[in-house]
């Protein structure tokens, strides 16, 4: 019924919704145009859905960080790609007034193998490490809460959704570069699209661990120090006073600032953003067809109905609005089953591919905005047929 | 045939009209130098030949083609001198009746009727309401909600006419508006557009070939090859005239008793099922069948059934008994009422026509 109100107030004062009714008034014909139009928006919401869940995956680590301020290389390009700073500069941020805590972060993407208890076959994972002592880094429960059990040697945490092939999920021990852990908990972050599994260990673990590093904890490289501000003191002001304190090598971000940073990098350098744009261009493009190919097939069939209007006295505008509306009913009407099938779809791809795809306002705004755009775009195109009809035809 | 208030001037007015189809060697002439004032509340008829430009004519006067050489004023408006937009709403004057009706299937009956009506100022009360009634007056007052698809050619044809004339528009256009329509039916046309050029003052401009509505027509117009080659000017005393000399008694008068009589005679329209004289009552009138058909029937039983260019009522008028007979409309119909005054002169003054009317008399016992 709202779609009945709507195309009657898209003709002002008329009492036959002339739209409305062109679009139901054969039902196989609608089951089918439907079908057409819904197939391109499913297309379309599996992109856009995959570039947001790309997005979500790729920032949940930077999103769980717990700290105000974060200090780190400037030559950093990315918060995920190694470029670690010296740890003597962990002393130096301590000594800015205003700065709480400093707790240093280390990282490695690419040096860690874990070997799977599934396929017993090493596997690239990231691993994060935490001074024990120092005030947590991460929100996420499970790392904040039992950041004391790394203090046992040999102990790790892992991340329980990880990849299955890695079998993290309910292991109790495993092989990390070779050497035997322990797994002393877990916690759920959830793979991105670089890793498919996340360990955290501490610091002591992640030097005797590291290839080739036999260095004690106390010297090891620092990829990240995360500061928390003495209550009181505005982040801005600490933020201020360590980048004047600290060598021009080093950056200090705030918290929306580094998840920006790591944002802006996906959005901007990385080949995702190219991808899913294009995907989605494929979907509208292949919509626009369709839809074209619907509109003009039932334009085509009411010729001689739209001229004798045209005959009897209608204007073009008339004509326009309401080829328009019926283009636009017609968007809805595949809108709506493709919304519906793409909640099953983003399930599916939620427990097989482990990425977080939901469904949001923010999402169903944007494809129904795309759909809406793609039938009126092609309505547009079909409407010449009826402009050029000509009324003394028929006569 | 009285006319209301008409607006002065003709309501349509042709002067030296071309009109060709194609260009260079497509080129098709189509109207040569054709001419024509048809003034407003009248009925014309336009025939000819297939190719003869009929349609092309009507094409022309309706606004729907543009305007090669030569001069039309339709409702006093010079179409060469509107913008497409001014053409656009002068057509919203115009009640078309195409050949091809183009009804929405998507629409029921009376949607369909209803997309005409919104062009006008009416509110949406009112569209929904004359609708209906259009329908009604059409026969089709069951069949309002029912989609053109479940609709007979000829109720689609109705519908078609009603969406045409329920605006009450000054000047209808129709082209072979009756072709789908059994006899009822097209008198039933015929009577609402006869209706509204007496009432409403407008002028129809019909293309046709049924000789129904050839009868009632103000006017014949005969097109031959772009030309118009004649262009008659009926009236009714003449078509009256024509009618009764081609009914046996009647054509025994001689002219001046004749005119008596035609100067007498009413038209007059009767519904199916409606009784036109009742057994036992008073005998005034004299009832000659233009169109339809009727029963007649002594104490309930039907003993004869008559048709155009019959007539019935006499015996009364002669014997001056009551009526011994009633008469019932089986369809639509339309008679010459003939009042006994002026029978009972046409039979004193003419003896042969008195014999001979009592020959039928005697026969019809």
């Amino acid at each position: 019924m709202a779609a009945l109100d709507l195309s009657l107030r898209l003709v002002p004062g008329a009492t036959v919704p002339l739209a409305w009714r062109n679009l139901v008034a054969d039902k196989w014909r609608l089951l089918r145009s439907s079908a057409g139009i819904a197939f391109a928006v499913l297309l379309m919401l599996v992109q856009l859905g995959f570039e947001r869940a790309f997005f979500d995956a790729s920032l949940a680590a930077v999103r769980q960080l717990d700290g105000d301020l974060f200090v780190m290389n400037a030559s950093k390009y990315r918060f995920g790609a190694r470029d670690p700073f010296a740890h003597r500069e962990l002393g130096a941020i301590r000594a800015v007034s205003g700065v709480a805590s400093a707790a240093p972060l280390y990282a490695d993407w690419q040096d860690f193998f874990w070997t799977s208890p599934i396929d017993g076959k090493p596997h690239l994972v990231r691993i994060f490490a935490v001074d024990p002592d120092q005030p947590p880094v991460f929100l996420l429960s499970g790392i904040a809460d039992q950041q004391s059990l790394l203090k046992a040697e040999g102990a790790v945490l892992v991340d329980r959704r990880s990849r299955r092939f890695l079998g993290m999920d309910g292991a109790t021990a495993a092989k990390l570069n070779g050497q035997n852990v322990r797994v002393a908990g877990n916690f759920a972050l959830g793979p991105d699209f670089m890793s498919d599994g996340t360990v955290i260990t501490s610091d002591r673990e992640f030097a005797r661990l590291t290839p080739g590093n036999r260095g004690s904890a106390a010297a090891l490289p620092i990829e990240a120090a995360v500061a928390k501000v003495r209550p009181g003191e505005t982040i801005a002001a600490v933020q201020q006073r360590l980048s004047a304190a600290l060598p021009s090598s080093l950056m200090v971000m705030t918290k929306p600032e580094i998840v920006e940073f790591e944002r802006k990098f996906q959005a901007q350098l990385s080949s995702a953003a190219p991808i899913f744009f294009l995907g989605t261009l494929v979907g509208f493009a292949v919509g626009i067809l369709i839809s074209y190919q619907i509109i003009y097939t039932d334009l085509s069939d009411r010729l001689p109905q739209y001229a004798t209007l045209k005959g009897i006295g209608y204007r073009n505008s008339y004509l326009v609005r309401s080829v328009l509306a019926q283009a636009a009913l017609t968007g809805v009407a595949g809108y709506v089953p493709a919304w519906l099938l793409s909640l099953a779809v983003y399930r599916i791809i939620r427990s097989v591919a482990l990425l977080p795809l939901h469904m949001t306002p923010q999402l169903t705004a944007i494809s129904f905005a795309l759909t809406l755009g793609m039938c009126l775009l092609a309505g547009a195109l079909a409407i010449r047929r009826v402009i050029a009809a000509d009324p003394a035809e028929i006569f | 045939m009285n006319m209301t208030a008409a607006p002065p001037g003709p309501a349509i007015r042709v002067e030296g009209l071309n009109f060709a189809y194609g260009q260079g060697d497509a080129h098709h002439p189509a109207l040569f130098d054709v001419a024509l004032e048809l003034p407003p509340g009248k009925l014309a008829v336009l025939t000819g030949p297939s190719g003869s430009g009929k349609t092309t004519l009507l094409t022309l006067i309706g606004g729907l083609r543009t305007l090669q050489e030569g001069r039309i004023e339709v409702l006093g408006r010079d179409l060469a001198g509107l913008t497409t937009r001014e053409l656009v709403l002068t057509r919203r004057d115009i009640g078309f009746i195409f050949q091809m009706h183009n009804l929405f299937d998507s629409l029921s009956a009376t949607e369909n009727v209803r997309m005409a009506l919104e062009l006008g100022d009416r509110s949406a009360a009112e569209v929904r309401s004359v609708a209906r009634d259009m329908l009604e007056r059409l026969g089709l007052g069951d069949r309002t909600g029912y989609k053109p698809r479940s609709l007979s050619g000829g109720q689609r044809q109705r519908v078609a006419i009603a969406r045409a004339l329920a605006n009450r528009p000054k000047l209808v256009l129709a082209d072979e508006p009756t072709a789908a329509l059994d006899k009822d039916a097209t008198l039933n046309v015929l009577a609402l557009l006869k209706q509204m050029t007496i009432e409403n003052g407008t002028t129809v401009l019909m293309v046709t070939h049924d000789h129904r509505i050839i009868d009632l027509a103000d006017r014949l117009i005969h097109m031959v090859d772009g030309h118009i080659a004649s262009d008659v000017v009926l009236d009714s005393a003449q078509r009256v005239r024509e009618f009764l000399k081609s009914v046996e008694p009647f054509s025994a008068l001689n002219p001046a008793d004749l005119t008596g009589i035609v100067e007498a005679v009413t038209e007059r329209h009767f519904d199916a099922g409606e009784v036109i004289i009742r057994e036992g009552d008073e005998g005034e009138e004299l009832f000659l069948i233009a169109e339809g058909e009727v029963e007649v029937l002594r104490q309930d039983h039907e003993v004869a059934r008559l048709g155009p260019a019959e007539f019935f009522g006499e015996a009364a008028l002669i014997s001056g008994a009551p009526r011994n007979a009633t008469v019932v409309a089986t369809e639509a119909l339309d008679a010459y009422v003939v009042r006994k005054g002026e029978l009972a002169t046409a039979m004193k003054k003419n003896s042969r026509f008195r014999e001979q009317l009592g020959r039928f008399l005697v026969r019809r016992r």
